[in-house]
């Protein structure tokens, strides 16, 4: 399947593909609180809940990277 | 200076202005659309009543007090109760909470849960139930304690809601819409809605004929009378009384879904205490009267009192000592009581328990035996033809049952269930466990309450969310309901006008849907105004699943009628009767006879009563119903019957005395005169007349514009397609979760609309476009419902739509049954892991996809590891495995939100995410559209617009329809519309397309073609055009209008299945059923015979066998069968080497080794060796054919019944054919 995609160049991601070292920290995810709308960081296995508001559903954002598609 | 109140009034205009200041600031106040609401408060009210604010006993309360106490007591189950300790138990109060969060979650400072939080949580909407109950040990002091009942799903917007009275700026704070209706649960992140019901009327004597009744035993006929008799807390128990041959009569009861029949003279005594003389001139009347000439009567009524004495019963309390000794063991009374109490308690549960449920006083007593008296002179009546049978599939003998009282019907059996059943199996437990313990042992009071309640089953919630997630009703006594399954649906929120109309749903019940009769579905007059003749759906549930129409209102609460008994006796009632209806006939409020009367006076009574009830004076309440029935020949029983109960339709019309509103209710109606119009009123004799014609239709069926110019049926498709259309579901689409949601991108408001549209504020859902709509057969293309789409509309964004699928991907067990807790499973790469490049950019360093991503099939939508917590109770990763979670659809879309869903607790690792998709859908070529006239079409093209054909002004359509969608179908309708349209376009006027509007003096045409003609187009709405393609002018001139058009949701996209090859049943080899798994669609025997027809054996060839079950088979010429041929096994082929195929007939071979003395230089013909080593010589006269897989499974099938197949394969193989010789017989 052709990927349509932009795909970037992720770094440290080689052609082959790469392995996920443990000792690299995870760089912390932000979200959004689905409930106050702040920014929330959360480190891997943190419990899922808003620092401000405990609010308990939190949005991904969207991506940074560049989204680009084939337009037809 | 206060804001001022928002205006509620609407007309059809377009409101620019002010619907985007509605929009831009949601109202402080109170909503713009008050009629929506009131579309929807019958659920929410009825919710409202099981746990009342305003201080009167909710429903639950009066359950409670049916369920009443229960009696325990210790000891040896087998002993006699003499002497035992006991222990009496009841349930005091119930008490729901609002939503909230657990205690355990200790740092969110709202503790509320909203029902936004719970949709996208996919979670269920609930509130903590809670029961006190206090006990007694042998009378002493009562002692409290509360139990925890587990979560109740709370209907939103009820008294249990956060979101109740909020106004529409709250609303949307709440993240609902602004216009929020609720009047339905949550439960896994679903709507539900709990959907009404059509019961037979309550507290009503109707006589029924029903042949079936013959069947209960020797001497029953079909005559009954039938009484659905409705306890304060809205629970039900139908009585009946059946009709003997000889004239004796029967009372029967159904009692935990078995049934009892009680000779009815039994209950009568046991009732009050009573002679034969009273019951007989109850039945009859006074000594004297004229009614005793009636032999009829006489004769039965006497024989009705002679069989009784066999019973040997005099007395009330001999008879209630009787019955209780019969009913002890169905009704669980405790072993305490004596048999007079059961027999008290029998008639208090059984006997007519709207006139007395609770401490039953002897006055109730005897209103529940003069009640059966009438009860029984009608079914007198009724057999001897002097009234009619009441029709129970006619509105009128019917009521609505509401989803709160149905949850609240449930909650108290589960109540009843708990404290009956749960309570005393723990008892029963704990004292087989310990024996020497009583009631009033220190053990047992240090036990009590907690110890023992532990062990009880207290999911009470459980209980109710099980029943709203998939409909079942799962009970004990069967709530006097005819079906245990359907009662609950999806609201689906596919459209607004979808939405809104599950709410005005209204269902006959699932038994009707199997009867072979159709007789349950006719439309009949007596459902005007209150059923909308319009909307229902055609199918299978044609005439069951009906609407209500838009006015009908449904009374959720009993209205002040303390009054009334006293204002009826001062109209001259007597308690003293007669059986003659001529004489004498019965004033009857709720069930509860208050007297009898003439009938003369009868029509006094109610002619005061009603124009009391809408002058609002002597305390008669305006939404009693005062149901006169007027003597007939033979018709239905005469008599006053009001209603002031719950549940009951009614609807407001004009009273013409006073000009003032009054509410009618169905009951009623049929003897009423109510004019539909003001012509219609006819002096004297109409005492009513409708507010608006259109108030018999639903808000459906008032969206179709000039649906009066239409054939009836096209107006009942468009009531389907408005609910299937690609729509606007809302303007919290960000905060729903719908596992599958349409939105159309460039909805309008329609230009010609009723001013309804805008009272229910429809223009905040948009469903559709205007198009310019040439009515022309203008290429191929446009045959048989089919029409053309201009591309360059098309290009603007016509009908553009959007899917968005919500998927929920949980690591977690989801079983119900679960019982450990931790976590084992973690969203994210596993350390060390290799993970491929082209999955790395998928997704994000957490495993989840990144918003705004293209995905397509087979690719990966998040990743996960097992975890397994360390001595720290970290989480860390030991296989290093990463597991990847695939997008199985096959369509592209883009990731539009990723939700993490955290518990209710605050305290969990991510363990479900919640991955919305969305997916672009432009009109193509198959996809569905409609105008609002039941016309259907597939676009079969998209035109380019400079081959479209233009008007003198260069309009070209947007659409093309042909010619021959009108003729047989008869949508004037439509062309009105499109009439209307063009003017209102051209004018810049929103069009009001109210039906009954217009009439043969001044029509539509004119008024509109009027328009067009000051618009400077011609009076018809005809225009010359000019083909595209060759400039020319056509030669007739085309009628071309606005037409409001929908798409509708079916679209090729989720249709088309196409295959050459692909899976295919192992055992036939035919390809397999289902689009979803790439199966076929099946050539069946009416295809072959087009196929045939057509001569296309080649085709027919390709689709029969080739593209199915083709299969080049081996078989053996000599035996002609599949089953004995076998490969070879080379001795000298190694294994990689594939030598040549040789396939050998074992049947017809010899085998070497058997055959002694064999001299292997005189074999003629090749040796050969199968599979285990042995030597055969011959069955080399195989050959392959091909032939279809099943041929060869049926040959396996029959082989395996002992049936041998022989196929001859060339003429050569045919056998032999010789004289026929007699076979020996006998021997």
């Amino acid at each position: 399947m052709v990927r349509e995609g932009y795909q970037p160049p992720t770094a440290g991601a080689g052609p082959r593909g790469s392995t996920h070292t443990g000792h690299e920290v995870r760089t912390q995810m932000t979200y959004i609180c689905g409930d106050c709308g702040s920014r929330v960081s959360l480190a891997k296995d943190a419990a899922v809940a808003c620092n401000q508001c405990m609010g308990r559903v939190l949005y991904k954002e969207r991506t940074k990277r560049m989204v680009q598609f084939e337009a037809r | 200076m206060a804001p001022a109140a928002t205006e509620t009034e609407w007309n059809h205009e377009y409101n620019t202005l002010r619907r985007e200041n509605l929009f831009r600031n949601p109202p402080k106040d109170h909503s713009a659309y008050p009629a929506l609401q009131l579309a929807v408060n019958p659920h929410i009210e009825s919710f409202d009543r099981l746990f009342r604010d305003d201080g009167k006993p909710g429903l639950i309360a009066h359950g409670l007090a049916d369920i009443g106490t229960k009696t325990y007591l210790d000891g040896d189950e087998r002993a006699a109760p003499d002497g035992k300790n006991v222990l009496t138990i009841r349930i005091k109060d119930v008490n729901l909470q609002k939503p909230q969060l657990p205690p355990s979650n200790k740092k969110a400072k709202r503790r509320e849960i909203l029902p936004a939080e719970c949709r996208e949580r996919h979670a269920s909407y609930r509130g903590r139930l809670s029961a006190t109950l206090e006990y007694r040990i042998n009378g002493g002091d009562p002692v409290e304690f509360s139990r925890d009942l587990g979560l109740v799903p709370i209907m939103l917007k009820s008294n249990r809601c956060h979101l109740q009275n909020n106004s529409p700026s709250q609303l949307v704070e709440n993240k609902e819409e602004s216009e929020e209706l609720g009047g339905y649960f949550i439960v896994n992140g679903n709507e539900k809605i709990i959907r009404m019901l059509q019961l037979n009327k309550r507290n009503f004597p109707m006589a029924i004929y029903r042949p079936s009744f013959q069947n209960r035993g020797l001497g029953y006929t079909p005559y009954g009378i039938i009484m659905r008799s409705v306890r304060p807390d809205e629970t039900s128990q139908t009585n009946v009384l059946h009709y003997l041959s000889d004239g004796n009569m029967t009372f029967r009861f159904s009692w935990r879904k078995a049934e009892y029949l009680v000779p009815v003279m039994m209950i009568l005594k046991a009732l009050v205490d009573t002679n034969d003389r009273e019951i007989y001139e109850g039945l009859i009347g006074p000594a004297g009267s004229k009614s005793t000439e009636n032999t009829f009567m006489t004769d039965r009524v006497e024989l009705l009192l002679r069989t009784y004495k066999t019973h040997q019963l005099y007395t009330k309390s001999e008879t209630r000592a009787f019955l209780g000794e019969k009913f002890r063991p169905v009704l669980g009374v405790p072993e305490n009581m004596d048999n007079y109490e059961v027999g008290t308690e029998f008639l208090r549960r059984v006997v007519l328990v709207h006139l007395g449920n609770v401490d039953v006083t002897p006055e109730q007593n005897n209103d529940k035996f003069s009640m059966l008296l009438f009860m029984m002179r009608k079914l007198y009546a009724l057999v001897a033809g002097e009234c009619a049978v009441d029709n129970p599939d006619a509105i009128q003998h019917q009521e609505i049952l509401l989803g709160g009282f149905l949850y609240g019907q449930i909650l108290k059996e589960r109540l009843d269930e708990y404290l009956g059943v749960n309570v005393r199996a723990v008892l029963r437990d704990y004292f087989r466990r310990n024996p020497a313990v009583s009631f009033t042992s220190e053990d047992f009071k240090k036990d009590f309450p907690n110890k023992i309640f532990q062990k009880t089953s207290e999911n009470v919630g459980n209980a109710l969310e099980y029943f709203l997630s998939t409909g079942n009703l799962t009970s004990p006594s069967g709530l006097d309901l005819q079906q245990t399954a359907g009662f609950t649906v999806v609201a689906e929120k596919l459209n607004f006008l979808r939405f809104i109309s599950h709410f005005r749903m209204v269902h006959r019940g699932a038994f009707f849907a199997q009867l072979k009769t159709t007789a349950v579905r006719k439309l009949l007059p007596e459902s005007w105004g209150f059923m909308c003749p319009v909307h229902t759906p055609d199918g299978a549930p044609c005439g069951l699943l009906n609407h209500l129409a838009h006015k009908c209102k449904i009374m959720t609460d009993s209205i002040d009628v303390s009054k009334l008994a006293g204002l009826a006796a001062e109209m001259g009632l007597s308690s003293v009767s007669e059986a003659s209806t001529a004489v004498s006939v019965p004033v009857a409020l709720d069930g509860k006879l208050l007297g009898f009367c003439s009938p003369k006076e009868a029509l006094r009574i109610a002619d005061c009563f009603r124009y009391w009830k809408v002058e609002g004076t002597h305390g008669v309440p305006l939404h009693l119903e005062v149901g006169y029935v007027p003597p007939s020949n033979g018709g239905s029983y005469p008599g006053v019957y009001m209603t002031s109960t719950p549940a009951r339709m009614v609807r407001p019309v004009k009273y013409l005395p006073l000009q003032k509103e009054d509410y009618v209710g169905p009951y009623e109606q049929p003897h009423m005169s109510i004019a539909v119009v003001p012509q219609e009123i006819e002096s004297g004799r109409s005492t009513h007349v409708e507010f608006s014609p259109t108030n018999m239709l639903s808000i459906l069926a008032n969206m179709t514009p000039f649906s009066n110019f239409n054939q009836s049926p096209r107006n009942m498709y468009q009531c389907q397609m408005g609910k299937q259309t690609m729509g606007t579901p809302g303007t919290a689409i960000a905060h729903r979760t719908d596992n599958k949601s349409y939105r159309i991108q460039t909805g309008q408001t329609p230009i010609v609309r009723a001013p309804l549209h805008n009272t229910y504020g429809f223009d905040n859902f948009p469903n559709g476009m205007n198009a310019v709509v040439a009515v022309i057969s203008y290429t191929g293309y446009d045959m048989d419902d089919a029409m053309i789409l201009n591309k360059s509309a098309h290009e603007r964004g016509f009908g553009h739509g959007t899917i968005y699928k919500t998927k929920k991907i949980s690591l977690k067990d989801d079983s119900r049954t679960r019982v450990t807790k931790s976590v084992t499973k973690a969203f994210g790469f596993a350390p060390h892991s290799h993970i491929p490049a082209s999955h790395q950019g998928m997704l994000d360093d957490d495993g989840l996809p990144h918003v705004g991503r293209l995905v397509s099939e087979g690719d990966i939508i998040c990743a996960w590891h097992t975890v397994t917590p360390d001595y720290n109770g970290n989480l860390i990763n030991l296989d290093g495995v990463t597991h990847y979670e695939k997008y199985k659809d096959s369509e592209t879309g883009f990731v539009d939100e990723v939700r993490l869903i955290g518990a209710e607790t605050g305290n969990e690792p991510l363990q479900s995410i919640s991955l919305k998709l969305r997916v672009p859908r432009s009109p193509i070529i198959g996809d569905k559209f409609s105008s609002r006239h039941g016309q259907k079409g597939v676009c079969s093209q998209k035109w380019p617009a400079i081959d479209m054909p233009f008007s003198e002004s260069g309009m070209q359509p947007d659409i093309i329809i042909n010619p021959h969608a009108f003729p047989s179908r008869m949508t004037i309708g439509m062309f009105v519309e499109s009439l209307a349209g063009k003017a209102g376009a051209l004018h810049g006027l929103a069009q009001d397309s109210t039906p009954f509007k217009f009439d043969e003096k001044n029509t539509a045409g004119e008024y509109f073609g009027h328009q067009l003609m000051k618009a400077g187009y011609n009076y018809h709405g005809n225009e010359p055009m000019y083909s595209g393609i060759t400039g020319e002018e056509l030669g007739a001139d085309i009628y071309v209008g606005l037409v409001y058009y929908q798409r509708l949701r079916h679209m090729v996209n989720d249709k088309y299945q196409v295959r050459t090859t692909g899976p295919v049943v192992p055992t036939t080899g035919q390809p397999i059923k289902g689009r979803k798994r790439g199966g076929g669609i099946r050539v069946g025997e009416m295809e072959r015979d087009a196929l045939l027809a057509h001569g296309t054996a080649f085709l027919l060839q390709d689709r029969l066998l080739n593209c199915s079950d083709y299969s080049k088979s081996w078989m053996c010429r000599r035996c002609g069968s599949f089953l004995s041929v076998q490969p070879t096994v080379s001795q000298f082929a190694t294994g990689k080497k594939k030598a040549p195929q040789v396939v050998r007939c074992r049947g017809c071979a010899t085998k070497l080794d058997d055959a002694e003395g064999i001299d292997l230089t005189e074999i003629q013909g090749e040796i050969w060796e199968d599979g285990q080593g042995n030597s055969w010589v011959g069955g080399d006269q195989t050959t392959q054919v091909v032939v279809p897989g099943a041929l060869k499974f049926l040959d396996v099938e029959l082989a395996a019944m002992g049936v041998k197949l022989k196929y001859r394969v060339g003429k050569a193989d045919e056998p032999r054919k010789g004289p026929m010789r007699p076979i020996a017989v006998g021997a």
